[in-house]
This record gives structure tokens, sequence and C-alpha cells, in this order.
């Protein structure tokens, strides 16, 4: 860390060739599952079943964007699947009581978003770091949406709200997958063009440095989590026209599968360091086990595990490299 | 000195447990003896593991991870109880299980430099999957003897529970290495200043390491004071909570970014929170409403322990000085 400046020529050489062979690596664990589960179960060929897999894709992928934001100034996220889980809530509550799906949708989009200026109020304004912050609002939210819906659940959505994530381009292709392109393309040109995108960077590596270079770090903070309580909204939208009822059990488990996503992708948790295409393969390796393990029956707790021991895996993976690469560093300079 | 004790924060928490359980017992039903015996009960597996929780949180770390640590310690422990040993084995077999998984979730945290939240949060998710996926009965233990539960059930002269008073033992053998061992010492120094502590010859790896390990004793006792309470054992009853551990760790004063706190602030705490969702099913709130009050819980203590008040202190002199100087 205090080295960085001075050995900023050696590091800008040496980063993205390194950045490069853990990708490829990526992409090749990704190729390897698909021929994996292939081998298992013949049907996982099928271009129907690979185009599916990109359907479960969208709700988690949607989310990891923006994760993948927050983890690069070295916070976190823990309430992602509660905010989802709350908009899901919210937009079934209001479908019902009001009758109108535009109501309905503005509704649950704000839900998402005040959710996030919350989380976003309270990191940016007090001491209270990210981590305990979103591990207490994961539970303000989850008791909010408890206190919505008790147990009872939504369902009964109109035919054309479901198309927004049944529909499919060329018939074969599930319209989730192009939002998650769409946005994608988006928040890449943002992270690794803009000055948004370097500014987060910076917040990871050393906040005190930005703030004295006169950049508004705390308003970037507050941006970033609003922003992804927006996104969660979004993926809750798309997720209930898959699912069709809200449920106060649904988002449970997916603030795992969004962490896991973007740590796999070689974003150090640490933060400073990130790539929004590894987030971008590391969804798609979610997919493809989530949609494996189905296809080979393994049952969801299965998956969990996996996801689990995967990003035990990841994180220790990502600290040799970053260890080796600390150590190349010395030895060049 | 004894002015300096009547104004410390531990001595306010003690003083507000006792006011809150004298002003249930008025209003309500909850001072008859059932319902401070099944509070002794309750709040006792709360205490030991609200005590393992403020010892890592002294160093900066956490464990999201010690609710399921328990489930595993409760299902050893009735494992060996069911297949007939004696009491001092399955106690022991349980407590190792503790000090493996948290020692497990310290060696990888510490080797690698991981935060420990997210090595604890994905070994979280492993525990959970592991043992609906691989146990067998995904888990469930029934029909559990008396010589399991005797520990849970036994009361010394029918009202204080035998877990209550080993509750109460390990709090007092806990608040006196934390005061006065040099183990207690550099977890304060390890959390407060790592680098400090380093110069001052404390190696913040080892004690990283150590207080994992002591973590999964304490959770072993606590899961096995938990799993003896009933003759069957349902792991779903050990998830989740690490929440309320960390909820009335920071509401006895412990500072979540580490380096400050008292131990016996996090046994009040953990009777606190326990009050606080009585009161609640009194008021005639529903279980859910507890998920909600836990997280604003958290929030408050967290921000009064964390937010440095002088700045505001001063402004409110400034703003209030003058009118009186008039």
């Amino acid at each position: 860390m205090n080295g960085t400046t001075t050995t900023d020529s050696t590091q800008s050489r040496s980063v993205p060739r390194i950045k490069f062979t853990y990708q490829a690596a990526l992409g090749l664990l990704l190729i390897a599952l698909i021929v994996l589960f292939g081998i298992l179960q013949p049907v996982f060929f099928h271009l129907n079943v690979l185009f599916d897999t990109t359907s479960i894709v969208g709700e988690i992928g949607i989310m990891a964007l923006a994760m993948t934001f927050i983890i690069t100034t070295g916070g976190i996220d823990l309430s992602v699947g509660y905010i989802l889980q709350l908009s899901a809530i919210v937009f079934g509550a209001v479908l019902k009581s009001s009758g109108s799906l535009a109501l309905a949708i503005v509704f649950s989009l704000a839900a998402g978003t005040a959710c996030g200026f919350i989380n976003g109020i309270i990191i940016s304004k007090t001491k209270i770091p990210p981590l305990v912050t979103t591990l207490a609002t994961m539970n303000l939210f989850r008791g909010v949406s408890f206190i919505i819906a008790g147990t009872s659940s939504y369902a009964g959505f109109p035919a054309g709200f479901k198309l927004i994530s049944t529909y499919l381009v060329f018939n074969a292709i599930p319209v989730q997958f192009f939002y998650f392109i769409f946005l994608f393309v988006f928040f890449n040109l943002v992270y690794s063009r803009g000055s948004l995108g370097r500014s987060l960077k910076g917040i990871g590596f050393n906040e005190g440095v930005l703030i004295f270079s006169g950049i508004r770090t705390k308003r970037i903070l507050l941006l970033i989590y609003t922003l992804c309580g927006l996104m969660c909204a979004i993926a809750a939208l798309i997720y209930l026209g898959r699912l069709s009822a809200a449920k106060t059990s649904m988002g449970n488990d997916l603030n795992l599968q969004v962490i896991t996503a973007v740590v796999l992708g070689g974003t150090s948790i640490m933060g400073g360091v990130g790539s929004m295409v590894g987030t971008f393969i590391g969804v798609l390796i979610i997919g493809v086990l989530r949609k494996g393990f189905t296809l080979v029956n393994f049952s969801g707790n299965i998956f969990n595990f996996t996801l689990g021991l995967m990003l035990i895996v990841a994180l220790i993976v990502f600290a040799v490299i970053e260890e080796r690469k600390k150590t190349s560093g010395r030895i060049l300079k | 000195m004894a002015k300096k004790r009547v104004t410390s924060r531990e001595f306010m928490l003690g003083a507000l447990v006792l006011a809150f359980i004298v002003f249930l017992s008025l209003t309500t039903g909850f001072g008859s003896t059932s319902g401070i015996f099944s509070m002794m009960l309750d709040v006792s597996p709360t205490i030991v593991g609200a005590i393992a929780m403020s010892l890592i949180i002294f160093t900066g770390n956490i464990d999201i991870s010690a609710g399921t640590i328990m489930g595993f310690v409760g299902f050893v422990a009735a494992v060996f109880a069911k297949a007939g040993y004696p009491f001092y084995v399955f106690v022991s077999a349980g407590v190792l299980t503790g000090m493996l998984l948290a020692g497990l979730n310290g060696w990888i945290s510490v080797t690698f430099k991981v935060p420990s939240i997210v090595v604890t949060l994905a070994m979280n998710m492993v525990h959970i999957g592991f043992y609906v996926t691989f146990l067998p009965n995904a888990g469930w233990v029934l029909n559990l003897s008396d010589s399991f539960t005797f520990l849970g059930q036994g009361r010394f002269f029918g009202i204080v529970p035998f877990i209550f008073v080993i509750a109460i033992a390990v709090a007092a053998l806990c608040i006196w290495i934390v005061k006065y061992t040099k183990f207690g010492k550099a977890l304060y120094a390890v959390g407060g200043n790592r680098q400090a502590a380093i110069y001052a010859g404390i190696s913040p790896d080892r004690t990283v390491l150590t207080v994992y390990l002591v973590e999964g004793l304490l959770l072993g006792i606590a899961g096995i004071l938990k799993a003896t309470t009933a003759n069957r054992l349902m792991p779903s009853v050990f998830q989740g909570r690490e929440m309320i551990f960390i909820a009335a760790a920071v509401v006895g004063g412990v500072n979540i970014m580490g380096g400050s706190g008292k131990v016996l602030g996090a046994v009040f705490g953990a009777v606190l929170v326990y009050l606080l969702s009585i009161t609640m099913i009194y008021l005639g709130f529903q279980d859910y409403f507890q998920f909600a009050l836990q997280g604003i819980i958290i929030l408050i203590a967290v921000f009064i322990t964390v937010t440095d008040f002088a700045p505001l202190r001063k402004r409110l002199k400034k703003a209030f000085a003058p009118k009186k100087a008039t």
C-alpha cells in the first residue's frame, strides 16, 4: 500500500498481465464446467438448455454489477438478497391493493432505492463500517417484508408483466440475458473508462488521498449504495416475472451468490482492485453451476455448500496471487 | 473509586436490566417462578455465545458462522450421547468440534489475510449445506435420553437451572481472563492498534488464532447448554443465533471496530436483548418483528459506540454558552 506511488510504472506493467491470466483461468473454468455437466448429463449441450442457463443468471448478474462497484471501494452489501425480497413484496402488495401495474412497479423500484439509500446514508454519514451496517439492515429489511406480508404470498400477476422475463428473443434466448448484457456494457464503461470508476478504485486503495484531492467520496459512496438498491429492485421485478409469486422466502440465499460471483471474478475483497469482465464470467459460472446441479438432480443445499467452498477457495487463490504480485513487484524494483 | 464504578457503562446496563425485570414483573406475569426460570434457561446459552462473540470482536474480527458451529456441536454431542457415552465424553466431543470449526475459520482468515467476515459468511453456507445434505436425517436427532438432558433440564432448589450456573461461572472466568491475563490485554491491543501491538511484542496472527480457538470452546459450551434443554435436536434452532450474539455484544458496549468493550457488558447485553424480545411478545407483536428489532438495535448501539460525540458536545456548548452569559 505504501509503495503504490513509487512502483507505479512497474505495477501498471505487471497488473494487466496477471489480470489476464486470472480471467483466462476463469474462462477455462467456465468451459470446463460446461463440458463436465455435458458429460454427466448430455442434455446440457442442447442449445435450449444452454440458453436457459442465462435466464437464471439475470437477477444475480444485475445485482453483481452494482456489487462490484461496492466491493471495489472496500465495502460490502450483505443486504442485497433482502432488498430484492422487500421490493418483490412491495410490488405484490401494491398490485393487490391498487390493481395498477404501473403503480406497483414504481413503488417497488422506489422501495429498493430507499433501502439502498438507507444503507448509503448510514455508511457515508456515520463511522459504522459497511459490513455491520448491512448486516443490521439485512435483518431490518427482512423484518419489514415479514411485517408487510406475514406468511401470505402474492400471486396472480398480469400476463403482460410476465413477458418481461419469459419473452424469448429469436424464440430461443431469454430476454433477461439482454438486460444483463445491456447493463453490463453500461457498468463496464463507467467502471473502466469514466472518472467514477477511477474514484471507486481510489476509495478502495486510500480514501484519505481522494478526499485531499477534492473528490467527494462520501457522495460517491451514497450514490453507489443507492444504485445497488435500485439494481436489486430491478432484479426483483425480473425474478418475479419468472416466479409468478412474491413470497418472504425468496432472495434468502442470493447474498452469497452475488458476493461469490464478484469475488470469483477477481475483485479484491479488500478493495482497490476489480474487474467488471471478471464479474461477468463469475456470474456465468454460478449460472452454469446452478443449472447443472438441477440437471444432475442435486439439491439446492449442495449448491450452497459448493458455493461457500468456492468463495473460500476464490478468496485464498486471490490472496495468494496478490501476495505473489507484491513480492515480484519488490524484486523488479 | 466507588463513584467511578457507579457511573460506568456496565453499572448502568445492570441497573437497566434490573429495572426492566422489576417493571416486567409488576406489569405482567413475568415475575412468576416459571417466568424467571424460563428466562434463566433461555438466556444462559446466549450469555456464553455473546461472550464468545465479544472476545472475537475485541480483536476487530467477527464470526458469522457462530450459530451453525453451535449446531454442529449440538449434533456431535447428541450423537455421542445417543450411542451411550457418559456426559464427560459427549461434552468434550462437542467442545472439540467447536474448537475445530472455529479454529478453521481463524486459520483461513489469518494465513491468507482474508477478512474474517467473508470467510465466516461462506463457512456459514458450507455448514448449512453440509448438515442438510451429508448428515443423517439432515442433522435431526430424536428421543434423547435423560443422560443427555439432565444438564439442561436439571435445576438447583427447583428454580435455578444448572446451565445458568454454568453460564455465570463461564462469564466470571472470562471476565477474569480478559482483565488480568496477558492474553486478555493482547485482545484489546490487536483490535485497538495492530501496529502498536506488534511493537509491544504481541503477535496479532497468533492472538487472533488463539481467540478463535477460545471462541470455539465457548461456542461448544453454549451449543451443549442449548442442545441439552430439549430431548430432540433440530439444527435449525441454532441458525441465525450469531445475530443475537452480535446484538448482545454491541448493546453491551463492545465496539464493533475492535479494541474496546467489556465482557460484563456483553453479559448484560445478552439479558437485555432477551428481555426486549420478551417485551415484544407481551405487547402482542408477531414473531417476525424480532428481525426488524434486532437490526435496529444493532444499528443504534453501534452508532452510539462508534461515533465520536466530542465535536457535537463542543458545538452544543458553543450554542448554549452565550445565552447563559448574557
